[in-house]
């Protein structure tokens, strides 16, 4: 079994101060084995505090993001599940689900993480998943009205993954659950 | 030595009684051999009465001259040892001259004699007081005993008695003023006292108040003065500031003072001196003598 | 001599020791054989040992507690009559026979304590006697300690209140003032033993003064434990005393150790009663007494006491606390004219630490304090001393720290007037401690005057205070504080978008003095802040009548407008581009054509002008044209010149793939799949194949350069492409084009079998999967990819 944290569009600090003090709270070193992030964090603190959760952190640059050596898009594999990263911008038109699919199939991957949109997506698509944690923030979008902070956390084990996602609505962290199974290795035929 | 006593062994034992003996209080008097016996006590203006008897050593037969009791008051001066200046003498006739065959008493008294000075044994005189009875025999040298005994005299509380109080010092080293509660004190008296530190610009270690006793003997320019200090009372410990008072309470009871004798028949005087003493801390005595009386006060018991 | 100093300590404590069991051993047996004389005469002889000066008071104190223990068995014996035969009347006296005055004393307080017990006499006289006696103990150590033998064994005979020892002639007054003169006797000595020894050893004397401290301070402790010292006896004679001893020794190290224990030891209750009194010494005092630690203290302690229970509090407000000591701290500033600085602040501290502990609720307190500090520091320039500084920052963090809510402190006046005897850099912490709080506290600032306020006080991180500072500055240092004021920006809020427009006025008028460092860190928060007012009264775009400076949309985004601009000629072109963009999309939804168009234009004429990074170019391309894609408030004409530009742009991004891939994203501006959007299948289709065009550049020159042709992966993504729009409806997407795509990447990857590289055979794999996935499917969508044969 393994943790997964996944989460991005944090903007600190051009769209908000900081993490929620719930999420904050909930976040704590040592239960997570990887990190994956979306970008737009923007700044080297929020990274900081991201590595005292838990040193294997993986991010995709975002548009605003001042560090410009993470990658446009990375892939890892995590147990028996090949992961994509991306922040999204570059997928036109944003937050489309079809072009989000071409770029799973471009990258290979079994689950695609994206963000931008700053709205909380999953879905199954194609034996994969393509999930969008949302803001951590609960950052202003252009994109997305009503933005509610929300990060996933995946829990990997063999052949399954639980995606978790919390929500804070209206002060109270609200917590949806999403599984997942990997039907065949089908990649693998080639 | 023990032939030639033998020898002249007294012919008779003589033995003076007082009439008053089983009820007269006893005390000690140091005799020249350095023992001390126990005495009875008088003083002055009381009859000393009591009996004689004279007991022939058995088989013998004592041929006198008359037998006689005196009261002597003795000054001795141990410069002129042995030579005593009686400035009391009394005398009874006990018999008129015979021969004693056996055991004979006699009565004797002398009426509220007038004894004016106390028994004193000091260190170049001593006073006292001897009953002396003599059998006189022509040819043999008379029998003589002695008998001594010891006269105090009491003095009632004086109706002056001043407190001591005096500021000494040495100009911009030292001022002090002290005060002793009086300046007659009686033997078993205490001594309450204070001294003031006025200015103190000496390091001061400690602070003794002593007695001394000053025996002043012959007149003129022989006279010769012997002073013993018969008390070392430690007052304070440690250096005072200005402004300090320091306490003083002596208790005089422990030490063996006399009464203050003042030119007792011309002969001697014996006078008591506080001296308070400070030491500093290079062992420079700094002292002030003040003379106080001492009298002996009617025991009520 | 000097070096062999605490060898020979050793030795003469062992000789002293030694010198007490010897004597002790004789006392022993005097006592086991009850012979009073000889018991008197060893015991004498063995507190003759304590008559050494050549002990630390350390050392001292060792052979001391030998002796004091001894003293218990003679004691014993002493109270048994029987034993001895002596009645203790007689036995006070025998006692003062010893001619040695130490050993005597020590003899005449163990008699004494038995004497009491006995109760011959009346206490109070028995204790005058003894401790009047004492005073022959002149030497300040073996004094101390004589006494503080007389109190050990007095303590529990003292003729207090429910004592046995309480009479008629004895009353809790004679305890008290026997403790009271017991207690200044031992200071006098106490005190007198600074002057003893010359400077060179006069630290050494110190050290061991100080270790006899409590000694002294005993005599306190056992003055509060008596049982009678209430209020009124406390007050009017206990403490007058007490402190009439304090002032008048005239010594720094009793003063400052007394005042603390009279603090530490009698009942809080008492302090706030007498509260006058007491702080009417503090200017008596030693100008080198530390006042300020004993004060601290004091309030400390009351302000505890307030905390302990609301029943107090009118008790405080009865005397009157804090005006005391506020007035006693000026007073004592005032006396005090070598004090440090530091010193005064530091008292400010404690009084306001207090004043926020006790009286909460009175912000006239707080802000009086801070006025006196100020008035204090007037005097001075800029503060250099350090400590000062920590002071000055910690006055300045209490209010903060009480009230969680900096909007309290800022209806302070004097608190920006004490910030300004900051210097810079202490300035630019406490700005930096203030927004902390703001954040820690999640307060909201919620006008703009408090935002004007707010701002004024940590000036020193919104702009240069100084030519030099900026420069020294480490550059992540500089970035952390800029930060922080970017995250403050998020809590200035009113929900009155008024008050919200005024704020973010006010914001504006700030930063923008912040020169170009600081602009792209704090222009950003500025924007969205502005952008979610923007949306807030999104729809309810109306004509406000009257109003000065309404807030609508459309007045917005011209502040917006200028503000970006400011951060455009930083140059930071493009941060403004992306805020250009976002605001494009705001005016879009509030259907702002006019206003869209103009964000767009600023933003491709940065792009022009100043993005010429292609990296930056291929990021930015991708911004407009996933932007202008979501764009629906243009007309016609507008769209088809920016999304020509856009089109244009990417034509001309320096690397193929980067071309092709924008040019295949540009499709997208033609094609948008919602009802009323664009669907535009001809230029989709010329965009596509304008794409497979340059994928062919790419893959000749490719294979010019290298020897190969390169990777598929470009025309992978466009069928892909395809694909999408195939099954979005485009018409002019055809299967056999599809299939003819199918078939050239067929063709390409065989022709390059040599040199496959893994990936885009996977994705061709994979999109090969899903062709087949949707032909499986079935219905409209399995229907329409049938002729497709992969």
């Amino acid at each position: 079994m393994v943790l997964v944290l996944a989460l991005g569009d944090l903007h600190i600090p051009h769209r908000a101060p900081d993490l929620p003090a719930k999420f904050k709270s909930m976040l704590v070193p040592g239960k997570i084995q990887h990190i994956i992030c979306t970008g737009n964090l923007c700044i080297k603190e929020v990274h900081d505090y991201l590595k005292t959760l838990c040193p294997d952190l993986h991010i995709a640059r975002g548009e605003y993001d001042e560090e410009t050596r993470y990658p446009e898009t990375k892939t890892l594999t995590i147990g028996q599940f090949k992961l994509g990263l991306c922040h999204g911008h570059q997928v036109i038109p944003w937050g489309d689900l079809d072009s989000l699919a071409m770029l799973q199939r471009q990258l290979d991957v079994d689950i695609l993480v994206t963000g931008h949109t700053h709205q909380f997506t999953a879905y199954k698509h194609e034996g994969g998943v393509v999930i969008n944690p949302g803001s951590a923030s609960g950052a202003f979008s252009s994109i997305t009205y009503d933005v509610n902070p929300s990060f996933v956390l995946m829990d990997i084990d063999g052949l399954r993954v639980v995606v978790y996602v919390y929500e804070l609505i209206d002060g109270e962290v609200k917590v949806d659950k999403i599984d997942f199974k990997k039907t065949t290795a089908a990649h693998s035929a080639h | 030595m023990n032939y030639l006593i033998g020898a002249f062994k007294p012919s008779c034992n003589i033995s003076i009684t007082f009439s008053d003996a089983k009820t007269r209080k006893q005390v000690p008097l140091k005799k020249e051999s350095g023992q001390a016996v126990l005495v009875p006590l008088f003083q002055s203006q009381e009859n000393i009465s009591g009996k004689i008897s004279i007991e022939p050593i058995q088989g013998k037969k004592v041929e006198h001259n008359g037998v006689k009791v005196e009261l002597l008051g003795q000054i001795e001066m141990y410069f002129d040892r042995g030579n005593f200046y009686d400035f009391t003498s009394l005398v009874r006739e006990l018999d008129v001259p015979g021969e004693l065959y056996e055991k004979k008493t006699y009565p004797f008294e002398f009426s509220t004699v007038e004894m004016p000075y106390e028994t004193y044994n000091g260190v170049n005189v001593r006073l006292r007081y001897v009953l002396k009875v003599t059998v006189s025999r022509g040819y043999a040298g008379s029998i003589v005993e002695y008998q001594d005994f010891v006269v105090r005299n009491y003095s009632p509380p004086p109706s002056i008695n001043n407190s001591i109080k005096m500021e000494v010092g040495i100009e911009d080293c030292l001022h002090i003023e002290f005060e002793y509660n009086k300046s007659k004190y009686h033997l078993k008296d205490v001594i309450i006292g204070k001294i003031y530190f006025l200015l103190v610009r000496i390091k001061i270690k400690n602070m003794d108040l002593e007695i001394r006793r000053r025996e002043s003997t012959g007149s003129g320019p022989s006279t010769h003065v012997e002073t013993e200090t018969l008390a070392k009372f430690e007052l304070m410990d440690g250096a005072p500031v200005r402004g300090e008072s320091i306490p003083i309470r002596l208790f005089l009871s422990p030490y063996e003072l006399t009464p203050t004798h003042r030119n007792i028949n011309n002969k001697f005087s014996v006078k008591y001196y506080l001296n308070l003493v400070l030491v500093d801390e290079e062992d420079r005595r700094y002292f002030k003598q003040q003379e106080i009386t001492i009298y002996r006060l009617q025991e009520t018991s | 001599m000097i070096l062999d100093g605490i060898g020979d300590e050793e030795k003469w404590l062992a000789e002293g020791i030694a010198g007490i069991q010897h004597h002790a051993f004789y006392m022993h047996r005097a006592l086991d054989a009850n012979n009073l004389r000889d018991a008197l005469k060893y015991s004498a002889l063995m507190l003759s040992e304590l008559r050494t000066s050549r002990l630390s008071p350390h050392k001292y104190y060792d052979l001391y507690m030998r002796a004091f223990d001894e003293l218990r068995k003679l004691e014993m014996f002493f109270k048994d009559e029987s034993r001895h035969g002596v009645s203790i009347v007689d036995l006070y006296e025998l006692v003062q026979h010893a001619g040695n005055i130490l050993p005597r004393l020590y003899l005449l307080c163990t008699v004494g304590s038995v004497y009491i017990k006995s109760k011959e006499a009346p206490a109070k006289d028995v204790l005058k006697d003894l401790v009047e006696m004492c005073r022959a103990i002149q030497h300040p150590m073996r004094g101390l300690f004589l006494r503080s033998y007389l109190s050990q064994v007095s303590r529990d005979k003292l003729p207090d209140i429910g004592s046995e020892y309480e009479g008629d002639a004895d009353t809790v007054m004679d305890a008290v003032d026997f403790v009271l003169q017991n207690f200044t006797e031992m200071n006098k000595l106490w005190v007198r033993m600074q002057y003893q020894g010359p400077g060179r050893v006069r630290e050494k004397h110190e050290k061991e003064r100080s270790e006899l401290r409590d000694l002294v301070g005993k005599n306190l402790h056992v003055l509060s434990q008596i049982e009678g010292v209430e209020l009124e006896l406390y007050k009017d004679t206990v403490l007058p005393r007490v402190l009439e001893q304090v002032i008048n020794c005239k010594d720094e190290l009793a003063q400052y150790y007394l005042m603390d224990c009279i603090i530490q030891v009698f009942p809080d209750e008492y302090h706030l009663q007498t509260l006058e009194t007491l702080l009417a010494a503090f200017p008596q005092l030693q100008p080198t007494v530390d006042i300020k630690t004993v004060l601290s203290q004091l309030m400390e302690r009351l302000s505890n006491y307030a905390a302990s229970s609301t029943d107090v509090l009118p008790e405080f407000l009865q005397v009157e606390a804090f005006s005391k000591l506020s007035s006693a701290i000026g007073r004592v500033i005032e006396a005090q004219i070598d004090m440090p600085i530091v010193g005064s602040i530091s008292l400010y501290v404690s009084l306001l630490t207090f004043t926020l502990r006790v009286h909460p609720d009175r912000l006239d307190y707080v802000d009086q304090v801070l006025g006196a500090c100020v008035k204090k520091l007037s005097g001075t320039t800029k503060l250099e001393d350090n400590r000062a500084i920590k002071q000055v920052v910690a006055l300045l963090s209490a209010p903060l720290e009480k009230y969680d809510d900096i909007v309290t402190a800022l209806t302070l006046s004097n608190y920006p007037r004490v910030m300004d005897h900051l210097d810079n850099g202490t300035n630019k912490v406490m700005a930096v401690v203030i927004i902390q709080s703001i954040m820690k506290n999640n307060s909201c600032i919620s006008t703009a005057d408090k935002v004007e306020v707010l701002f004024e006080l940590i000036k020193g991180l919104i702009k240069d205070l100084d030519c030099t500072s900026a420069d020294e500055l480490d550059e992540e240092d500089f970035g952390e504080e800029q930060n922080s004021v970017a995250r403050l920006i998020h809590m200035l809020y009113n929900d009155d978008p008024e008050e919200m427009l005024k704020i973010l006025c006010t914001v504006k008028k700030h930063i923008m003095s912040g020169g170009p460092k600081r602009l792209p860190f704090t222009v950003p928060p500025l924007i969205l802040s502005a952008l979610k007012l923007v949306r807030r009264l999104q729809g309810q775009d109306g004509e406000v009548v009257g109003e000065e400076m309404p807030a609508t949309p459309k007045k917005i985004f011209q502040i917006l407008n200028q503000t970006i601009e400011a951060l455009s000629s930083v140059p930071s072109p493009e941060l403004a581009l992306r805020l250009y963009l976002e605001c494009a999309e705001a005016a879009n939804d509030c259907d702002l054509e006019p206003v869209a168009y103009e964000f767009f234009t600023q933003a491709f004429v940065l792009y022009e002008e100043e993005v010429a990074d292609s990296k930056a170019q291929v990021t930015a391309i991708h911004l407009i044209i996933g932007t202008l894609q979501r764009m629906n408030v243009f007309g016609i004409e507008n769209r088809d010149t920016l999304t020509h530009k856009a089109t244009g742009y990417s034509a001309k991004l320096l690397k193929k793939p980067d071309q092709c891939r924008a040019v295949y994203a540009c499709s997208h501006l033609f094609w948008v799949d919602d009802q009323d959007g664009v669907k535009d299948g001809e230029r989709v289709l010329l965009c596509l194949k304008r794409a497979l065009r340059i994928a062919n550049a790419a893959q000749q020159m490719a294979s010019v350069t290298r020897g190969s042709s390169g990777p598929v992966t470009l025309f992978v993504e466009i069928l892909n492409k395809y694909l999408y729009f195939f099954e979005k409806g485009n018409p002019q997407i055809t299967s056999a084009a599809i299939q003819g795509l199918v078939e050239l990447i067929k063709t390409e990857m065989q022709s390059d079998s040599t040199n496959v590289s893994p990936a885009p055979d996977a994705f061709f794999s994979s999109t090969l999967r899903y062709i087949q996935f949707q032909k499986q499917k079935g219905g409209v969508m399995g229907e329409k990819y049938s002729p497709i044969k992969v």
